[in-house]
């Protein structure tokens, strides 16, 4: 057993776990809430990627920065939340609600549109060259943890803390807050909620505020472990993250917190090991087919995720 | 419920794709062979424009569209480009293809680009007298015979391959070596290629794949021993060239990246210590193109180019000559274009004449291999 290359796999797959853990998040929290699956999240994280790089150049860079480094980088991350979280609420004023009535299939081709609109207004906007956030000019690739013979940058440790901490923020304001009572309610029984006093629509925006604010952050976060940000990125993105949300469970907190973990040590996992597992017969190329493998046998098998409940019809 | 909504979001991420694949109306595979007017002619540009290579095919754009209002300028021609984004996905490029092959006024293409774009059009282009000349498809077998229509500016990767074997056993004496493909049409021969070459020389192999709009390859370096010197990565995205490089040196890997030509991108894929092959010199370097560079910094808001563009540009130039030069009687075919074409002549901005061999390929041209120290390129071989 080659334990260096576990570690490290270990590492990869948590740091890219996190990423889809945030995604997921944005993903279940909307359809825990109105049964719609944004498959515009993905361009959210996206723009949330270049709100970050732009906020980068306007301190001045990555090679020199105009105030302290741990001050750029949460400036980057709170600069796309606030980025995202709004255009998630524009996404769902224009081009949710005024289907909210209209057959299910509506808004899943509404959310087709405004995913193609954000990358092509972003390709308008910045072009088509990838933008860089030279990362190693911010934080030094010697700066890290070493443990015997691992070395670990501390952007990874950066990416994995601020994502389980806004994980944990998140689950506290579900689980704790006004707020979260009022989506929780929202997604039991919207009818019932609205007829016990709760705004829903206010839920709704919020709940789109926060979810799309997650999806900005770990588009910064994205940018500063990955390097490069492009137009289309947020597709991929979005993809594997939707695909955690379903495993971990959809519409379930915790599910796609552990959904995003799971696919993300699988892809790692799959890349390392694939071609030891077959002999030889596949290679690396073929970690997506273990990921989507995997939503497959959930789908088949435990429909309901990880942690979710499987539902009940009356008849 | 649940589930049917799932599965609905997933048919729609299909849907996705499809709708992405089918930004062109699909059109009949006519083969015109009616004569057209010289005064409404356009040249296609197939390439990326979106897209993981989007940056590539921006660029060639560019330069593409600097050539022809030069050319307009110089000769009172009337040139207009047509666009066809391939988003680097063959299904596309067929699709736009298609287009270019049912719109009478197109009478010679840029392009494909890409070599998956030539190998879904070679054919159509052929039964429609539809010259096409790329600028950058290297893949060997595009001018095996089987597209008698597609041309090329830039040499094949049968050249690229033995040179960059050469440079990497030779040069920087690798004894382990990491080939990544990145699964395509272009990819795949030109790793394998170099794959077979390096072991020929004794030099230790080993093989890995990734996917052309992947950016992050942390696992697959993990997959990298120690005592690798270099991992040739046969890319055609350069900002991935640049990522892995990044990557290899966060897991304190010592091997350095050598791209193939997909990855020549100065501002894009910069290495502390790397290299890239790439089909022709890059003008930055060469004190003849300067008034040429000048000339286009003024045209173009983007300056940033490489090796792309102006090989480009070139494609253009051999174009609209065959266009102008069949267009001598006032009306043209589009077989008369591909006659003239394959009788091309003219001063290349590469130095030199650029003529075609009777397969298609430029003669006689090599690769260029750069060093890369500090993000800085200097040609090296």
């Amino acid at each position: 057993m080659d334990w260096d290359k576990l570690v490290q796999l270990l590492v990869n797959g948590v740091t890219l776990g996190s990423v889809y853990a945030l995604v997921a998040l944005g993903f279940s929290m909307v359809y825990g809430i109105l049964k719609l699956l944004n498959l515009a999240h993905g361009d959210v994280l996206m723009v949330g990627a270049f709100v970050g790089w732009g906020v980068l150049g306007w301190l001045g860079g990555a090679q020199d920065p105009t105030v302290a480094v741990w001050l750029v980088i949460v400036l980057m991350i709170l600069a796309a939340m606030v980025g995202g979280g709004l255009l998630g609420v524009a996404i769902e004023r224009f081009a949710y609600r005024p289907l909210r009535r209209a057959p299910r299939i509506a808004p899943l081709i509404s959310a087709l549109g405004v995913s193609f609109f954000l990358q092509n207004s972003v390709l308008l906007l910045f072009g088509a060259n990838f933008r860089s956030y030279d990362s190693f000019d911010l934080v030094d690739v010697g700066v890290g943890v070493d443990w015997g013979p691992f070395h670990i940058w501390v952007m990874r440790i950066v990416v994995v803390v601020s994502a389980l901490a806004m994980m944990a923020g998140l689950w506290l304001l579900v689980t704790r807050s006004k707020l979260g009572k009022a989506m929780r309610a929202t997604a039991f029984d919207r009818e019932a909620a609205a007829m016990m006093g709760i705004d829903v629509d206010r839920v709704i925006v919020k709940t789109f505020f926060i979810g799309s604010a997650l999806a900005g952050a770990a588009g910064v976060l994205v940018g500063l472990v990955f390097f490069q940000i492009n137009h289309f990125m947020g597709f991929n993105y979005g993809l594997k993250g939707f695909t955690a949300a379903v495993v971990g469970g959809i519409g379930s907190i915790p599910g796609a917190m552990v959904g995003g973990l799971f696919i993300g040590l699988a892809e790692a996992f799959s890349v390392g090991y694939i071609e030891d597992f077959t002999r030889g017969r596949l290679g690396s190329a073929f970690s997506d087919l273990v990921v989507f493998l995997i939503l497959v046998v959930f789908m088949l098998l435990r429909p309901q995720g990880i942690f979710g409940k499987p539902e009940v019809k009356k008849v | 419920m649940r589930n049917g909504l799932i599965a609905a979001g997933l048919a729609g991420l299909v849907a996705a794709a499809v709708v992405s694949a089918a930004v062109a109306k699909p059109a009949a595979q006519a083969a015109p062979a009616q004569i057209a007017a010289c005064t409404n002619v356009s040249i296609g540009f197939l390439g990326p424009l979106t897209g993981p290579a989007g940056f590539l095919g921006q660029e060639q754009l560019s330069w593409l569209r600097f050539g022809v209002q030069k050319y307009n300028k110089a000769n009172g021609t009337t040139f207009k480009v047509a666009l066809g984004d391939t988003q680097l996905k063959a299904p596309v490029a067929r699709t736009q293809a298609r287009r270019f092959v049912s719109d009478s006024n197109v009478l010679a293409v840029v392009g494909g680009s890409e070599s998956q774009a030539v190998v879904v059009s070679g054919n159509l282009f052929e039964k429609a007298d539809l010259a096409s000349i790329s600028g950058s498809a290297t893949q060997t077998n595009l001018t095996n015979g089987q597209f008698r229509t597609f041309f090329r500016v830039v040499p094949n990767d049968s050249i690229q391959g033995p040179q960059v074997v050469t440079y990497v056993a030779k040069n920087l004496k690798a004894k382990n070596v990491v080939v990544i493909d990145s699964q395509d049409d272009y990819s795949l021969p030109l790793a394998s290629a170099i794959t077979r070459g390096l072991r020929a020389r004794g030099v230790t192999v080993s093989r890995e794949s990734v996917s052309a709009d992947d950016t992050d390859f942390s696992s697959v370096v993990a997959n990298v021993d120690s005592n690798v010197n270099v991992v040739v990565f046969a890319t055609q995205v350069a900002s991935a060239a640049n990522t892995l490089s990044n990557q290899l040196r966060e897991q304190g890997k010592k091997a350095i990246v050598f791209g193939t030509d997909g990855a020549y991108s100065p501002s894009q894929f910069k290495p502390r210590i790397g290299y890239v092959s790439v089909f022709a010199p890059d003008p930055h370097f060469d004190p003849n193109a300067r008034a040429l560079i000048r000339e286009y910094n003024r045209y173009s808001k983007n300056k940033e180019f490489g090796a792309f563009g102006p090989a480009t540009y070139m494609a253009g130039l051999v174009a609209m000559t065959a266009i102008k030069n069949a267009c001598a009687d006032g009306q043209v075919t589009r077989a008369e274009v591909t006659r003239q074409t394959r009788r091309t002549n003219i001063r290349s901005i590469f130095g030199g004449r650029l003529r075609f061999s009777a397969k298609g390929d430029p003669l006689p041209t090599k690769f260029v291999i750069y060093k890369i120290s500090n993000g800085k390129y200097s040609p090296v071989g």
